[in-house]
């Protein structure tokens, strides 16, 4: 009778299975209502884009992509995500180490701050940035004298940008630099790295894979962000217009195909970052299961 | 290199870890920091590395003030409870880390450095699984990695903090004879923490005994075990039975109303008799027996209701075959007594 009490026995398995499953009609209904949902929400107007885009066929889809305006606000994006993403990856993990690291006052009121742009209104962000660098500004005529074009110029767009996407690197890194502790880092010291040696090899290394998702966010809301960067803006086509206001103005003028062409690229910016994320995901959960199996086992 | 550390405190908020400690380790011993979990012993040894700074006190090494360095300058081997193996790096590159991270006017060639790390490899016994990342290790092969990393730089002292806490038990007692024999052929200076004190007395030269952020004793384990300096001692190395008692003209009285005295005596050195032998003895009433073990364990009550553990050799047992509820007399071979109000300051 050994074969009843393995671990590995099929009856045993089964029979758990069987009283976590629902019945089948639960099942289906369920999963029916889901993708019922996801169907309307979000694959019918993701259809709805790429048909729109190319309702006129190959010739407007790529005038459209082509056409000056559009380059510029591609070219603006670009360089507002190009400054933004960087810039919020340095302070990322530097808020992260720090926070995760080290014990401090100010530590709780700090990551409290960080949040500060998820819980603040986009259009309240821009207007921050209008009320600091703005003619009518707390800096505004100081601005003005030295001929420094904060608002309503390339500056404002990356400022409100940054601001808005902080969080995401430093909220995907904190949890994780927390639970990994830092004996690592102490390994590392006693066997004579330096501080910036043992960031570089041993730090970085455990952190990529979390870091790489944090970034990939990051990018994403930076491209995409519309309600603080419309408030910095000014909206002056070929200027300051980056690609969700350049989408706006064209369907405000009522060109459809042109305003779907350009909203055509944010939605494959879409698609890309969700491949990316899972791609990041499933090779980060490989990271901590085996992370979780050497912790597991020495606990 | 001998350590020397010299009124030793250090606090954690309020929480006193250390309270002015001194302890001399002399070169090449190996030492076992013993005590229970919130005694000090792993802070101490922190501060040794100088992973954690005192509030005041000195450390010297070999007679140098080192406590100002810190423990990338003080070139110490530590070894981690959890391993705390870089989990990205395999065997080889863990325990080539050290060698790798020097300046380069200090840093072994390549040659060097593979050479190195097998010889390690080849003294830890995994010279086939340098190529295996740590996730793929047991414990036991994790920490033989950790200290084969730790010695990879030639450190002048090897500080071990609870090297075998994460292990099961037979691979712990596996692990801490090789250890013993690891140290009998390089003679590097080692402190080890633990808070077993099985492991202390049978594997280090020199025994350090804390409790609550003070050393309680230090010396061979024969002498901490045999000739305990305070109650605490006597206490944490093995199981005990406590009778109040005095002493009066060099003879000591088990349950007297005028205590002056606590007498503590191990459960096997105590002898079970049916009849009474005219020396020193007293009723009991067995109350359990367990006769799995070298050792048969039994639970009685004495004649004035407090419990008392007995320990005896299974010949012994068998040859008395005694019974649960029989009443007994029970002999003290060999007794230790303090004074009461020593073991009541001490125990809180």
């Amino acid at each position: 009778m050994a074969a009843s009490i393995t671990f590995g026995n099929p009856a045993a398995t089964m029979g758990a299975a069987r009283a976590t499953t629902e019945r089948t009609w639960v099942r289906w209904s369920l999963i029916g209502i889901a993708v019922t949902f996801l169907a309307t929400f979000l694959f019918l107007p993701l259809a709805i884009v790429f048909s729109s885009a190319l309702a006129k066929g190959f010739s407007v889809y790529f005038a459209a992509v082509r056409e000056p305006d559009a380059l510029a606000a591609i070219k603006l994006t670009l360089i507002a995500a190009g400054i933004s993403v960087p810039l919020n990856l340095v302070f990322g993990v530097a808020a992260a180490w720090a926070i995760g690291k080290f014990d401090f006052v100010g530590k709780s009121l700090l990551i409290t701050l960080i949040d500060l742009p998820f819980s603040v209104s986009p259009v309240v962000s821009g207007l921050i940035y209008v009320l600091i660098f703005g003619l009518q500004g707390l800096l505004g005529p100081w601005l003005a004298a030295h001929d420094i074009k904060i608002i309503f110029a390339a500056p404002g767009i990356v400022l409100a940008t940054m601001f808005v996407t902080f969080p995401f690197v430093a909220r995907e890194l904190i949890p994780l630099v927390e639970a990994q502790g830092t004996e690592e880092e102490e390994a590392a010291l006693t066997l004579g790295a330096s501080g910036w040696q043992t960031f570089w090899r041993v730090t970085l290394p455990n952190i990529k894979w979390g870091l790489l998702y944090g970034v990939i966010l990051c990018n994403a809301r930076a491209m995409g962000e519309f309600g603080a960067v419309s408030v910095v803006s000014g909206h002056i086509r070929g200027r300051t217009n980056t690609i969700p206001l350049h989408i706006e103005i064209l369907y405000n003028e009522y060109q459809f195909a042109p305003a779907f062409a350009v909203a055509s690229l944010l939605a494959l910016l879409a698609l890309a970052t969700l491949f990316a994320k899972s791609a990041v995901e499933w090779k980060a959960r490989q990271y901590s299961e085996e992370m979780a199996k050497m912790s597991g086992e020495s606990l | 290199m001998s350590i020397e550390a010299v009124g030793i405190t250090k606090k954690f908020g309020q929480f006193a870890a250390l309270n002015n400690v001194d302890l001399e380790i002399p070169g090449g011993e190996l030492v076992a920091l013993l005590g229970p979990s919130g005694s000090g012993k792993t802070t101490l040894l922190r501060i040794i590395a100088g992973l954690e700074f005192p509030d005041s006190g000195t450390v010297r090494f070999d007679g140098n003030d080192i406590s100002d360095r810190t423990a990338r300058e003080r070139r110490v081997g530590f070894v981690f409870q959890h391993y705390a193996l870089f989990r990205h790096m395999t065997v080889f590159e863990n325990i080539a880390f050290g060698l790798r991270v020097r300046p380069r006017e200090y840093r072994p060639s390549r040659v060097q450095i593979r050479t190195k790390v097998h010889d390690l490899l080849k003294l830890i016994q995994l010279e086939n699984l340098a190529d295996r990342y740590p996730s793929q290790l047991s414990g036991g092969q994790r920490q033989r990695v950790a200290l084969a990393r730790a010695l990879a730089v030639e450190p002048s002292v090897l500080l071990l903090d609870e090297p075998f806490g994460a292990l099961d038990a037979k691979v712990r007692l596996e692990l801490r004879r090789w250890l013993r024999q690891l140290h009998d052929e390089i003679h590097i200076t080692s402190v080890f923490v633990t808070h077993d004190q099985e492991e202390a007395l049978e594997v280090a030269d020199r025994v350090v005994v804390m409790n609550e952020g003070r050393i309680e004793q230090v010396g061979n384990p024969e002498d901490v075990y045999n000739y305990p300096a305070s109650p605490f001692v006597y206490n944490f190395l093995g199981n005990v039975n406590l009778f109040h008692g005095r002493i009066d003209d060099d003879k000591t009285y088990i349950h007297e109303s005028e205590t002056g005295h606590v007498v503590y005596v191990r459960p096997h050195l105590l002898d079970i008799a049916r009849l009474s032998s005219g020396g020193s003895h007293f009723r009991a009433r067995i109350k359990h027996i367990n006769a799995a073990g070298p050792l048969v364990k039994i639970e009685a009550i004495a004649e004035w209701g407090d419990p008392v553990r007995v320990e005896l050799p299974q010949e012994r047992f068998r040859s008395l075959q005694l019974m649960k509820n029989e009443e007994v007399f029970i002999i003290p071979k060999d007794v230790t007594v303090f004074p009461a109000r020593k073991e009541m300051a001490r125990a809180k």
